[in-house]
This record gives C-alpha cells, sequence and structure tokens, in this order.
C-alpha cells in the first residue's frame, strides 16, 4: 500500500477555473492590447495627415462640407475586424492547450466570454474617451471624425456613446466566437458550410426586402433607431452567438 | 495499491458504416497510483486516443471510464490533477515559450517553478522564441518541462522524445527518474522506442490496431518469454504444444520465443541442447505486434 501524499494546495474554486482561462487568452497582452492601439494610432497619424492636406487646400466655406463627408470614414472600423480575429484565435488556438492543461470546456466557455466582454468595456473606454478628445480639439483641429463617424456617433450623451462602442465589440468578439467554435468542433467542412448557408440567408433577405420592395420601410427602420438603436440591436445576435457557441464547445475536441 | 485510471470496454469509432476507424476497440485495464506506465504501440495503433479518452479530450463511443474514481469528462475535479501535453499540442500564434511558462503555473497548484527554469536551462531552450519557431526537439522539450514542472498527480507525456537528441532524451528520463523518486505521482508514458524507456516502466500496456494486447508489470513481462535458439528439427520439436509468439530460421538454425517457459521447461530445453537467450521488452512487442501467430486476445499468459 502506498501512501497518498496530501495536497497541499485546496481545489480550485469555480471562479478561479474560469478566471485563469482569462490570464491565458491575455497571457500575451501584447495581442490583446498593444499591436491593437498602435495600429489605431498609426492609421489616425495617417488620417489625420490626409485631413490635414485637405483643409489645408479648401477654403473656409468648402472645409465644412469636407467635414461632412469626412463623417463617412471608417477608418476606426479596422479595431472591430481585429478584435474579431483576436476571438477566432483565442477559440481555435487556446482551447487545446487550456484542454492539455486540464481546463474544462465549461470553464474554458466562460472564462473567454468573461475575457471578452472585459475587453469591449476596455476598448469601448477608450474609443469613447478618444471620442471626447475629438469634440474637445474641434476634430483634432482639422475638423475630423475619426472616432465620431456616422455609424458609430451619438448626441445621447456620454454613456450611450460608450454604450454603443461596447455593443458592437460584444457583437465583433462573439461573432469571432461562434465561426472559431464551428471550426473547432466541424473544421473547415462545418465553417464553409456555415458560411454558405449565412450567405444564403443573407441573399435571401435582401431578396426578400427587394422582392416586397421594402428598401425604404428599411432604411427608415434603421434611420428611426439611429446608431443607438442599432448597436443596442446587435447585442441580439452576439447573445445567441455566445450561446450557442459555448454548446458547439461543450461537444467539441481538440484536434492537431 | 490504489487504482487511479480503470477502463472497461472502452471504444472510440471515428466515421460511420464501412468508413468507420475502430481507433479503439473494447479496451479494459486499469493503472496504479505512483507507478510509471508505458503505453506502447506503433504509430496510428490507438496512443493518442486512448490518452485524449483518459483525459476527456475525447468522447468514448462505448465503455466507461473512471479517472481517480470519477468520469473525467468535464469533470474538473478530476482534471485539475492532470497534464497531457500532447505530442502536437497546438499553441496559441502570439506564444513565446515564456508565455507558456508564464501561464501553466496558473494550472498546476504543484507548479514548481525552480524546477521549470532549471529544466529550461538543462534542454537549452529559448524562452523569447515564438513556440511555431521551434523545431521539434524544442517543441518536445517544451511539452516535457511542462510535464515534469507540473507535478500533477497524473501526467501523460505524449511520445515526449520526437526530434530530441541522444542526451536531451537521455537528460529526459533521468529527470523524469530522479524527480518521480521525490514526488512520486502516476505517469503515463507514451512511446515506441521501448529500449530506451524499458528500465524506467514498471507496467507496460501494449496496444495493436486499437486493441490492447498486453497489459502487464513489466518484470513480469521480461520474463514471460524466451527466445530458445538451436537446431531447426531440435526447435520444431521443443515448441510443439507450446505459445510461440515468433519464429525466424537461417539455414539450419531456427529460433523461436517461447511464451511463458517456467523452469522445468528451460531445463528441458537446454537437455535437448538448445540455447536460451533473454528476449528485450522491444523484441517482445515487436514479436507480438507483427506476428500472425500472435495471441490478439490475451495478453501475457499467466
Amino acid at each position: 500500500m502506498t501512501a497518498i501524499a496530501a495536497s497541499t494546495h485546496a481545489p480550485a474554486s469555480p471562479g478561479a477555473r474560469v478566471w485563469r482561462i482569462v490570464r491565458l487568452l491575455t497571457a500575451n497582452p501584447m495581442t490583446t492590447i498593444g499591436m491593437p492601439l498602435m495600429v489605431l494610432a498609426l492609421i489616425f497619424a495617417g488620417t489625420w495627415f490626409i485631413w490635414w492636406l485637405v483643409m489645408a487646400s479648401v477654403s473656409g466655406a468648402d472645409a465644412q462640407d469636407a467635414a461632412d463627408g469626412i463623417r463617412y470614414n471608417g477608418a476606426a472600423a479596422w479595431i472591430f475586424v481585429y478584435m474579431l480575429v483576436v476571438a477566432v484565435q483565442a477559440v481555435n488556438l487556446a482551447f487545446p492547450l487550456a484542454l492539455g492543461y486540464g481546463s474544462t470546456r465549461r470553464a474554458f466557455s466562460a472564462g473567454a466570454a468573461l475575457t471578452f466582454l472585459m475587453l469591449s468595456v476596455v476598448y469601448a473606454s477608450i474609443m469613447t474617451f478618444a471620442r471626447w478628445l475629438e469634440v474637445l480639439t474641434d476634430g483634432w483641429g482639422v475638423l475630423g471624425s475619426f472616432f465620431g463617424t456616422n455609424y458609430f456617433a451619438t448626441d445621447a450623451g456620454w454613456l450611450a456613446q460608450w454604450w454603443i462602442y461596447f455593443c458592437w465589440f460584444v457583437f465583433f468578439f462573439f461573432t469571432g466566437m461562434i465561426f472559431a467554435a464551428v471550426f473547432v468542433r466541424w473544421r473547415a467542412f462545418g465553417l464553409t458550410t456555415s458560411l454558405l448557408a449565412l450567405g444564403v440567408l443573407v441573399v435571401a433577405a435582401v431578396a426578400a426586402i427587394t422582392l416586397t420592395n421594402s428598401w425604404p420601410q428599411v432604411w427608415e427602420t434603421l434611420v428611426g433607431l439611429g446608431t443607438l438603436g442599432v448597436a443596442s440591436w446587435m447585442l441580439v445576435p452576439a447573445v445567441l452567438a455566445a450561446g450557442l457557441g459555448h454548446l458547439l464547445l461543450r461537444r467539441a475536441t481538440p484536434r492537431s | 495499491m490504489t487504482t487511479v485510471i480503470r477502463a472497461e470496454g472502452l471504444s472510440k469509432t471515428y466515421g460511420h458504416g464501412s468508413n468507420a476507424v475502430h481507433a479503439l476497440a473494447d479496451a479494459t485495464f486499469a493503472l496504479e497510483e505512483n507507478r510509471i506506465h508505458g503505453l506502447l504501440g506503433r504509430n496510428g495503433a490507438g496512443k493518442t486516443t486512448l490518452m485524449q479518452l483518459l483525459t476527456g479530450q475525447e468522447f468514448a463511443t462505448a465503455g466507461t471510464i473512471e479517472v481517480f474514481g470519477e468520469n473525467p469528462v468535464e469533470n474538473a475535479r478530476v482534471l485539475d490533477r492532470v497534464c497531457f501535453i500532447k505530442e502536437s499540442q497546438r499553441y496559441p500564434e502570439d506564444f513565446r515559450v515564456k508565455h507558456v511558462l508564464r501561464s501553466a503555473p496558473w494550472f498546476f497548484p504543484e507548479w514548481d517553478q525552480d524546477f521549470a527554469e532549471e529544466l529550461v536551462e538543462r534542454f537549452r531552450l529559448p524562452v523569447n522564441r515564438r513556440v511555431k519557431k521551434l523545431s521539434r526537439g524544442q517543441l518536445s522539450a517544451v511539452g516535457v518541462i511542462v510535464g515534469l514542472a507540473s507535478r500533477a498527480p497524473l501526467t501523460f507525456f505524449d511520445e515526449p522524445y520526437l526530434g530530441l537528441d541522444a542526451v536531451a532524451r537521455q537528460l529526459f528520463y533521468d529527470t523524469l527518474l530522479a524527480d518521480f523518486a521525490e514526488h512520486p505521482r502516476t505517469v503515463v508514458l507514451s512511446t515506441h522506442l521501448i529500449d530506451e524507456v524499458s528500465n524506467l516502466l514498471e507496467h507496460v500496456v501494449v496496444i495493436d490496431e486499437g486493441r490492447i494486447i498486453i497489459d502487464a508489470d513489466a518484470d513480469d513481462l521480461r520474463g514471460s518469454a524466451i527466445d530458445v535458439v538451436g537446431a531447426r528439427s531440435a526447435v520444431e520439436a521443443f515448441t510443439a504444444g507450446r505459445e510461440v509468439l515468433h519464429r525466424s530460421a537461417l539455414g539450419g538454425l531456427a529460433t523461436a520465443t517461447v511464451a511463458g517457459l517456467d523452469e522445468a521447461g528451460r531445463a528441458e530445453a537446454r537437455a535437448a541442447g538448445l540455447e536460451l537467450a533473454p528476449v528485450s521488452l522491444q523484441q517482445l512487442v515487436v514479436r507480438t505486434t507483427t506476428g500472425e501467430t500472435a495471441d490478439r486476445t490475451n495478453g501475457v499468459p499467466a
């Protein structure tokens, strides 16, 4: 009979099991914080320089026209796509490592969701603060709108502004998570199939709207919702993706 | 002795119908606590599938598994005590070696940081290099270091020697044995380099084409078969009615690997002018996993 050396450590609590996944996914902060902020700064600098050139070449009366046009730029949209990729990489590559470390799928899924929510809070705060600076400096001195583009800006106050960014980040994180979960579970075949299915759905929706001549109503609805309403509605697909992603990961097997 | 792992009728089938692959078929065995178990078999025999099942990474098609007395699937109480870095383990894209060494301790309460750092030095692992830029041997070293330093009560090593040079392999075997003596735990080592580890192993499970063909203590196994060498006619006469695992002949000389030869049998062989030679663990496994005469359902005869 061999004596069992008693472990000197208490078993990890469920909270601790989830928290260490958050730490695992952010173990290299360069990926989740450093890189995106640096690239954002670079894009901002480039965009600002172009605005400066534009503003230097137009006279006073045309400047306001140019500024209105600028409000339709998508320069800051890059960061949302980057976060989608962060989510894909996290689920696809950290999942097998977490399981090798003896984590449960349940803890991994919860930890990933918590990580994405926390990053959404951080980035929504950064973007809101940047928008506040933008307004304060009269569009960075060149009437520019890098953070307050027509897709994201609101007049409903800073909390609403923060909420809009937050919802969009959540939407992109969990969109990335669901596609990565499909890939982890069914590999390329599953991913291709689900993308095709999504494509068919989108085409069908466009066809239905076109055939019923409903485009004016659609635009009206979107305008009626405003940036705040649209962003809030993005939480619906995000929550669905989170739930479905969790179910998929619960039966996923790490493959090499 | 306490049993750490118990599998009964364990099967894993991939695919359906005529495409079905039986990666593991009806495996029944038990592994005892605080021993070094060898999981031996050829490439594709089902070693990794079995380890994935035992660690809850894969779902069984049939049968039951008990690890520390419970089903390991999604069971944090079990998995908290398990470390399984696969031979083909994938790491996050942005991970450098230092990120692996930083994150592993969060998951293993018994983690020994000093030991890990010492191993990094001994294996000459570049901590600032990206994991995906590592050579095959360095990648194996990462798995070995995490496995050893985790001090997990149940640690799996999946072909840990891949790409390691002779010095690094010996270093792993020596370190494992030394650390195991100080910190007893259950180790499952999958390998096909059997001679190299045969001195390490206390218990051996041999798997071939998804079936467990040997499940025995290494010592029993070493004495369980013996080569009988001599004139072809004498060998044939002697082996008639005995269980022969393998035969080979060169001219008038023949060699037969005979299972379960007791002392009386050995005396009889010597009397017949035959020579007896020990069979190494490796030869025994090779002969049982290639020979047409291999007994597929039984392990070593009692």
